[in-house]
């Protein structure tokens, strides 16, 4: 189980992708708004991993990813976005992101990548 | 002609038989004794270790013959019938499955091979994969854009339900074709298209209930994470139930003690004497 931290612009995603991963067993240590704030508080919690929305205001998912990476580049961040952005993984996986999620999502998979994603 | 060993069922009984694969048809053995050409096989449908083919007879009537056998054989005789069946059928690339419950498939490749809508189903065929997507289970169509070498290829996106699961895949051909393919799908499922007047009836709240249910949420979870009240999300439940968008799993029941439960519950918590 892991220490998680939430990075989405909607209220709606966030308190879904907290109901999931909670039901899994994991601690949400905290949520970010933007990209910018999810920084900030990468670096305050230190989470085991990150969830990361790519389309917000201010600082973008995959520049957020970069700022933690460079921050911590051990940290386990998986990119979370609409369908029809799929173009954005290559990017996002050369940015060092750990996996991906395209919206909307079903729990069980997203539980499962979490898990892969922490165990390895 | 390949003669390989198989049952077959006739009149709900199965028989231990045999079946010939050839390069036009089909013989099936005891106890049907009967030669099927590729040609008037107008479906089929892979469950487990069993194929059910449906037959278009001289006299218009369809009728199905099952066949059980091992995953060899009924691999073979799935690609030959698939290669040669009344289908409409193109050569074309596919990933599936791509994505899975909203995550990405790692390992997932573009296959070279067929696909073939027939009456019940796409059918995607190539040198190592078999995949059927019943119609009834595609849940969405995209004429969308997919990187490819470096290049933004047009491709369709299928999704459809598996087990429960949200399964994505993709299709790529020459755009004339996908266009020809993607009408045909669109027309092969347009029972699934919701009309105006059934959007009129979603509004933000219920839409929002509808990806909750999607992730795999809850009632309970619902209601706490929207703060509705049990009444306003059965209304919303009766109107996604209206509209055919969702189907009732379970009915849960709320219920409250009577003077005879309260009394056990009462006597069970006293100290033993």
């Amino acid at each position: 189980m892991g220490r998680i931290l939430i990075v989405d612009d909607t209220l709606f995603m966030r308190t879904l992708l907290k109901n999931i991963l909670s039901s899994g067993g994991h601690e949400i240590v905290g949520e970010a708004e933007d990209g910018d704030i999810g920084v900030t508080k990468y670096r305050e919690l230190k989470p085991d991993l990150v969830t990361m929305d790519v389309v917000m205001p201010k600082m973008n998912g995959i520049e957020a990813l970069k700022a933690i990476k460079a921050l911590d580049a051990n940290a386990k961040v998986i990119m979370c976005t609409a369908v029809g952005q799929e173009q954005m993984v290559k990017l996002a996986i050369k940015s060092g992101a750990r996996g991906y999620i395209v919206k909307p999502f079903q729990a069980p998979k997203v539980l499962e990548e979490i898990g892969n994603v922490l165990g390895a | 002609m390949a003669e390989v060993p198989a049952k077959l069922e006739k009149g709900g009984s199965w028989v231990t038989s045999r079946i010939d694969i050839g390069n036009d048809g089909i013989v099936l053995k005891d106890p049907w004794n009967v030669t099927v050409s590729y040609r008037s096989i107008v479906d089929l449908q892979k469950r487990g270790q069993m194929i059910t083919l449906l037959v278009s007879m001289p006299d218009k009537t369809e009728r199905p013959y099952k066949i059980a056998s091992v995953e060899k054989v009924l691999t073979i005789v799935t690609k030959k019938i698939i290669m040669a069946c009344n289908a409409y059928r193109i050569m074309a690339h596919f990933m599936s499955p791509a994505i899975r419950g909203g995550v990405l498939v790692t390992d997932a490749k573009w296959e070279k091979g067929a696909i073939a809508v027939l009456k019940t189903g796409i059918w995607f065929v190539s040198q190592d994969k078999q995949i059927s997507v019943p119609l009834k289970e595609v849940a969405s169509l995209e004429l969308t854009k997919r990187e490819l070498q470096k290049k933004k290829l047009d491709v369709i996106k299928i999704d459809h339900l598996e087990g429960g699961e949200v399964v994505t895949s993709f299709i790529l051909c020459p755009l004339s074709t996908l266009q020809v393919l993607y009408n045909f799908l669109r027309d092969a499922t347009k029972d699934m298209d919701m009309k105006g007047s059934e959007l009129d009836q979603l509004d933000a709240q219920t839409a929002q209930v509808a990806m909750l249910i999607y992730s795999g949420m809850d009632t309970k979870s619902i209601e706490n994470m929207l703060s509705l009240p049990p009444e306003e999300l059965n209304a919303i439940y009766e109107t996604l139930l209206k509209l055919k968008l969702v189907d009732v799993v379970m009915v849960r029941k709320e219920v409250q003690l009577t003077p005879k439960g309260v009394r056990y519950i009462t006597d069970a918590l006293k100290p033993p004497s």
